[in-house]
């Protein structure tokens, strides 16, 4: 239970101290790019979620679309 | 699509209008790049388990449409189907049940559909989205709505998604009473009479709660992070309606009974780094899942991701999980406390509520070429990208067994396959 409160802890403090990290326009190509997206909507991680929703107890494996980079 | 797996029929793949009527569209557009109108995304996925007792076999070919309309609002439809063959094992018992499981297996195909459509509208900085979907299968039918709303800021370096869906399912049964002690309750044997008026079989409600919240956030250049909360509730009639539990040692069997309330919730937490002097994205995450009946669950990813040249990426990736069972969950009610015996007033047949762990791992080719600023490519498209993906699910039950013996279906392998046009 205290591991639990610790990272609930943890994840506050970085959404309280979100507001100071700042990437400009001009740097988000990387973070556009295919590769740095969160990918919960590709048609093979859809089709992975679907498998594991017989195979295994638990769920919310799902991801939300988005990378950061404000191109969604 | 998991009472699917476990036994029905049903025939008739519709959706080719969807596709007709998307390829109609596409014909009207000429060839400058103008602004997108339409997608269409093509899939199909095949999920195999290669055991010589069920031999599972799962197509999941989709189809889905979405028209743009002045970059503000989408419409979306979307159809899938399920097409299921193998053999199953109706009954349960643990390694003191007389009852010899494997040759009890009975073969079964089925087929579910599912069709859904939405809109979604998307401002500056915000967008908003509603959908609905409805499944239908020989003996399952399902209804949800489902609303997301999202929005970034911090000069887009935080987007937080939003989501809530309701369900509203029905499964057939047999004709039991409310009233009926569960040990005194029969399961189906077909789905033969189902959603009909067929004295010997009726209908059950299962309701679905689902709440989703992301928060998405670009730290540096090369690093993002998502954090997403996963709850959910479910009430109604949770079991699987054709499965039989032995309960007693002279080898009584009843309906499996399951609590008739369930609350889930998980968080998930992934980190993104590209690591310029190698070109390589990597992914690692970790996912906690608690819910009222006890389970606990972990999984660990990683994944890394990379071009070979413009256009073409390839991804390898690897996973494991763990789950601890539901707390009435035995191997065999039969026996003896504590490791076999009966827990509690309920009882399961169900593997994905015993202990297990198991290990995925795979791979990803995506290919994507994109229109010039004064040319759609072919002629039409503005955008194209192709994917195939394979993975390996390799399960370990820890104290799951047909009878007393290992099952032999424990290892899978999913090969998905993915084509997206852009018009």
């Amino acid at each position: 239970m205290k591991q639990k409160l610790c990272l609930i802890a943890l994840c506050g403090a970085a959404l309280a101290s979100s507001a100071c990290a700042t990437v400009r326009p001009e740097q988000r190509q990387l973070l556009a790019d295919p590769v740095m997206q969160f990918n919960g909507e590709d048609p093979d991680a859809r089709a992975k979620e679907h498998v594991l929703e017989f195979r295994e107890g638990s769920n919310g494996r799902g991801s939300v679309k988005g990378g950061g980079c404000g191109c969604n | 699509m998991k009472r699917l797996l476990e036994r029905r029929r049903r025939h008739g793949v519709p959706g080719l209008g969807l596709l007709a009527l998307a390829l109609a569209l596409v014909s009207l557009l000429g060839g400058r790049a103008r602004a997108q109108v339409l997608d269409l995304d093509l899939g199909t996925n095949v999920y195999l388990e290669p055991s010589k007792t069920s031999n599972l076999t799962v197509i999941n070919p989709s189809v889905g449409v979405t028209g743009h309309i002045a970059g503000v609002v989408s419409i979306d439809a979307h159809y899938e189907a399920d097409i299921v063959s193998g053999a199953t094992e109706s009954i349960k018992g643990g390694r003191l049940a007389t009852v010899d499981i494997v040759s009890s297996a009975t073969k079964f195909d089925d087929v579910r559909h599912v069709a859904s459509g939405g809109v979604a509208i998307t401002r500056e900085n915000t967008n908003l989205a509603v959908s609905y979907s409805y499944g239908t299968e020989s003996d399952y039918r399902s209804q949800a709505f489902a609303v997301t709303a999202g929005t970034n800021f911090f000069q887009k370096n935080t987007e937080i998604v939003l989501s809530y869906a309701r369900g509203f399912d029905t499964v057939c049964t047999t004709a039991f009473a409310q009233s009926d002690a569960p040990s005194v309750r029969s399961p189906l044997d077909a789905s033969d009479g189902c959603f009909t008026k067929d004295d010997d079989r009726a209908e059950r409600d299962v309701s679905l709660d689902n709440f989703q919240a992301g928060w998405t956030q670009a730290w540096t250049p090369v690093l993002a992070t998502q954090l997403v909360l996963t709850g959910a509730l479910q009430h109604g009639f949770l079991e699987n309606p054709y499965r039989a539990v032995v309960i007693a040692p002279a080898g009584d069997q009843a309906l499996e009974n399951h609590p008739d309330n369930r609350g889930r919730a998980a968080m998930a937490l992934r980190a993104r780094l590209y690591v310029r002097p190698i070109q390589v994205a990597f992914s690692a995450g970790a996912r906690y899942y608690l819910d009222t009946w006890d389970m606990f669950g972990q999984n660990y990813e990683l994944a890394a991701e990379r071009y070979l040249f413009e256009g073409l990426r390839i991804q390898a990736r690897g996973s494991y999980y763990t789950q601890t069972a539901a707390l009435f969950y035995s191997d065999d009610y039969t026996g003896g406390e504590p490791v076999d015996g009966p827990n509690g007033q309920y009882w399961t047949g169900d593997r994905e509520l015993s202990a297990l762990h198991n290990l995925q791992y795979g791979g990803r080719l995506v290919y994507a070429k994109r229109a010039t600023r004064d040319a759609r490519f072919l002629g039409i498209f503005l955008g194209l990208t192709a994917t195939a993906a394979f993975d390996v699910i390799d399960t370990s039950l820890d104290r799951f067994t047909w009878g007393g013996k290992d099952p032999d279906d424990t290892l899978g392998m999913l090969l998905s396959l993915g084509l997206k046009s852009e018009f």
